[in-house]
């Protein structure tokens, strides 16, 4: 009797290994054998290897009817909710723009909030179409995060202080607590500064913006360290914005920019072509309220852009002949989108002008340079 | 072979132990199935969109402060041993948070079945609010609430050795200097022998009748040696290390500091908490039977006799296995720790994720979290299997 059973079970535990070595086997087999048969429809095409998804990402997001961006809403300027409810801000913009583009509707978006730690693994994983919340690019998140597409906003790390302490220099600041928050290069550059000038301080790292703003108005720590961009942003939100002053210095390169999952080149480059079209739109003179002067006017590059002669590749990307029209009726150019959340009286000002962030030329005149280091790949 | 499996006339499908059997080797079979799909899919996941994964990081530099920390840290330390240092955060807001809230709640379940009305209301509107209001929720208000004292250059001073701000408090505290190992050293010792002279008293007192005070004797030799000892290793193994400002933002250094981070945090795991243990004992304390104390007050035991004697024990053994799981989920929330700022194992490791691969990462630190909640886990069973022994 027992010798049967235990012969029995020998057998299950046999049975359940085989069964689960298949099984592993076939997951490890399914991608590529869906990927085999891509590759014949493809070759025609000689797509390269690393995008032969099952479906690519723009006839996912036509079937699904709206584009997914993860952003924020903490941040006034970049991602925010106004009165009304609504995602507002630079990054929701571009996002608004690239479902203007691909499905002809600015407000076929939707919005998923991640936390600054979760933007590495949700865009790694494919489950939105474009992270957009005020990522730096740096060339370890371009390697395994997913691909760059184009710096939108130059930005640098700096340090917030209250005027009240006297404090007019970062390297002044010994000593003190600083509050950041987590999983940000943020955190990475404020050690490199202080470690590399000989500096104690006492780190607070928080996962919220919120309770940065709630512990450092209230004195737990005396530095708050961000992007200058946010500190400006943030600044607003406190009782008395006058009262604190953000240092001079500025700790690293912050170029920030939209980020679309590895593995769809098509999609890459229409991600690439959105941002491309709102920064050469402006560069042209071509805003929301002249569009349809400028798509039967007589500058030939202008008319590009907007469809209405030629073409800048939108076949091949498999977007609209007009997009460029759609685009700037629903969003407005670069500037526009600048001025609305950055430059805004009631709100955010971070004046565009002389800065970095400022067009490098006004085209066509090519050699007279703006002063600024936004520029896009031309558009033809 | 013919297999005997059956008696004779039952057929093979509806014999007990067979179906029995086969049930256990589907639902195997199914288990290691499910499992084996997780590992492949995610080592698929990996190796399709290049996640980086190793473990080669943990002998790196690590090269980021920790705010606060148990262990001796510098920047200088590695992943490793930054893992650790936040381990031990982690492992001690575990137990100081374990010790109280198994206190308050014991308190606490033991009121609310008391004949004062208006202490026992209390014990249950603390209890229904506590409960009954998300720990996270609490943290903050903790947390606001003690950043709501002054801040440090304006804190509280007491003999220019106690300060109270928003920023902690900090207080004189002993700093172990280089004959502390030494010293720590005789005291074990002192200790031992103390064991054996209790021991040796204790018989003297049986043998001869008169009164030897073995535990007093035990004491005396150790304190007597520790302090011989101190004076004689020539250098004092510790001295008071007094927490004073420092720097142009007058921060406080030196001493023990209880930040406010730490503070908020324990008093939000203590108190929600304790809310649960005191359910737990209340259910425990109710489910002896009445006729124990009637039992026990017939016999002249007074009401705390009656429960410390009679009811807490008999309740211990259905108090202590649901204990256990409050105590893991302690642990476990211990995690929400980076909403108000304190360095906790997760804290650190969200930070490690910048510069080191992610998923191995997270891979540690749930081995951490495991191998703490499968220590209380053992540590309480061993208890609860010892007062169900002894329980009588």
């Amino acid at each position: 009797m027992s010798r049967a059973f235990k012969l029995l079970v020998g057998l299950g535990v046999m049975l359940a290994l085989l069964f689960s070595v298949a099984c592993a086997e076939t997951t490890e087999m399914a991608p590529e054998t869906a990927a085999e048969e891509t590759e014949k429809e493809a070759m025609a095409e000689e797509m390269p290897e690393e995008s032969m998804a099952m479906t690519s990402r723009l006839d996912t997001v036509l079937e699904r009817g709206h584009v997914i961006c993860a952003s924020r809403n903490d941040v006034p300027g970049y991602g925010s909710v106004d009165e009304a409810g609504n995602n507002v801000g630079f990054d929701i913009d571009l996002c608004r723009a690239l479902a203007a583009a691909v499905l002809g509707d600015p407000d076929a978006f939707e919005i998923r909030l991640i936390t600054a730690a979760e933007r590495g693994p949700t865009v790694q994983s494919g489950e939105v179409d474009m992270l957009v919340r005020t990522v730096t690019w740096t060339t370890s998140r371009d390697a395994s995060w997913g691909n760059y597409a184009q710096t939108m906003f130059y930005d640098g790390q700096g340090f917030m202080v209250p005027s009240s302490l006297g404090v007019t220099s970062a390297f002044e600041l010994g000593g003190a607590a600083v509050c950041v928050t987590s999983g940000t290069t943020t955190e990475l550059n404020m050690a490199d500064f202080f470690r590399q000038n000989n500096l104690e301080y006492n780190p607070k790292v928080y996962e919220d913006t919120d309770v940065v703003l709630e512990a450092y108005e209230s004195g737990a720590c005396e530095v708050f360290t961000n992007d200058r961009s946010q500190l400006a942003a943030l600044r607003t939100a406190l009782a008395n914005p006058e009262d604190h002053v953000i240092l001079p210095e500025t700790i690293s390169e912050e170029p920030l920019g939209p980020v679309v999952p590895h593995g769809d080149e098509q999609w890459f480059d229409i991600v690439k072509t959105v941002m491309g079209i709102l920064i050469y739109a402006e560069a042209y003179g071509i805003n929301s309220t002249n569009v349809d002067e400028v798509a039967v006017g007589d500058n030939v590059k202008a008319k590009r852009l907007l469809g209405t002669e030629g073409s800048f590749g939108q076949e091949e990307l498999g977007l609209d002949q007009i997009v460029g029209q759609t685009v700037i009726k629903a969003v407005g150019n670069y500037g526009e989108i600048y001025a609305r959340n950055l430059d805004n009286p009631d709100g955010v000002q971070l004046p565009r002008e002389g800065s970095r962030n400022a067009l490098w030329s006004n085209a066509p005149c090519t050699d007279c340079p703006k002063g600024g280091q936004i520029y896009s790949q031309p558009l033809r | 072979m013919r297999l005997s499996l059956t008696y004779q006339g039952i057929p093979i499908w509806r014999h007990s132990r067979v179906l029995g059997w086969t049930a256990q080797i589907v639902s195997g079979i199914v288990v290691v199935a499910a499992v084996a799909f997780f590992i492949a899919n995610l080592a698929n996941a990996i190796d399709e969109r290049d996640i980086p994964f190793g473990w080669s990081f943990l002998n790196r530099e690590y090269s980021t402060p920790i705010s606060e920390h148990l262990l001796p840290y510098q920047e200088s330390d590695t992943f490793a041993y930054a893992f650790l240092v936040a381990a031990i955060n982690t492992l001690m807001v575990s137990i100081v948070g374990v010790i109280l809230a198994t206190l308050l709640g014991i308190v606490v379940g033991a009121v609310q079945l008391s004949g004062n009305w208006v202490i026992s209301r209390v014990a249950t509107v603390y209890v229904e609010v506590f409960r009954n209001v998300p720990l996270l929720v609490q943290l903050f208000f903790w947390y606001i609430l003690l950043l709501g004292l002054p801040r440090v250059s304006e804190g509280f001073v007491w003999l220019d050795s106690f300060y109270l701000s928003n920023s902690g408090l900090s207080l004189p505290a002993p700093r172990a200097q280089e004959m502390a190992v030494p010293w720590l050293l005789a005291v074990v010792v002192l200790i031992a022998i103390s064991i054996g002279v209790r021991a040796w008293l204790a018989r003297r007192e049986e043998r001869t009748g008169k009164p030897s005070y073995p535990l007093l004797g035990g004491v005396v030799v150790v304190v007597v040696g520790a302090i011989v000892a101190w004076f004689a290793l020539g250098g004092e193994p510790f001295a008071i290390s007094v927490p004073h400002p420092e720097g142009r933002f007058g921060r406080i250094v030196d001493g023990a500091t209880l930040s406010t981070e730490l503070t908020a945090l324990l008093m939000g795991l203590i108190m929600y908490t304790a809310a649960f243990i005191a359910e737990i004992v209340r259910g425990g304390l109710q489910s002896v039977s009445k006729g124990q104390t009637e039992a026990s007050r017939s016999l002249g035991l007074g009401t705390m006799e009656t429960l410390r004697y009679i009811t807490f024990p008999q309740a211990l053994r259905v108090i202590v296995p649901p204990l256990i799981s409050q105590y893991l989920n302690l642990t476990k929330n211990s995690s929400l720790a980076l909403a108000i700022g304190y360095a906790d194992l997760t804290s650190v490791a969200k930070t490690m994720t910048q510069t080191a691969p992610a998923v191995t990462i997270f891979l540690i630190i749930m081995l951490i979290y495991l191998s703490y909640s499968l220590t209380y886990s053992l540590i309480g069973n061993l208890y609860n299997r010892y007062i169900q022994f002894t329980g009588g």
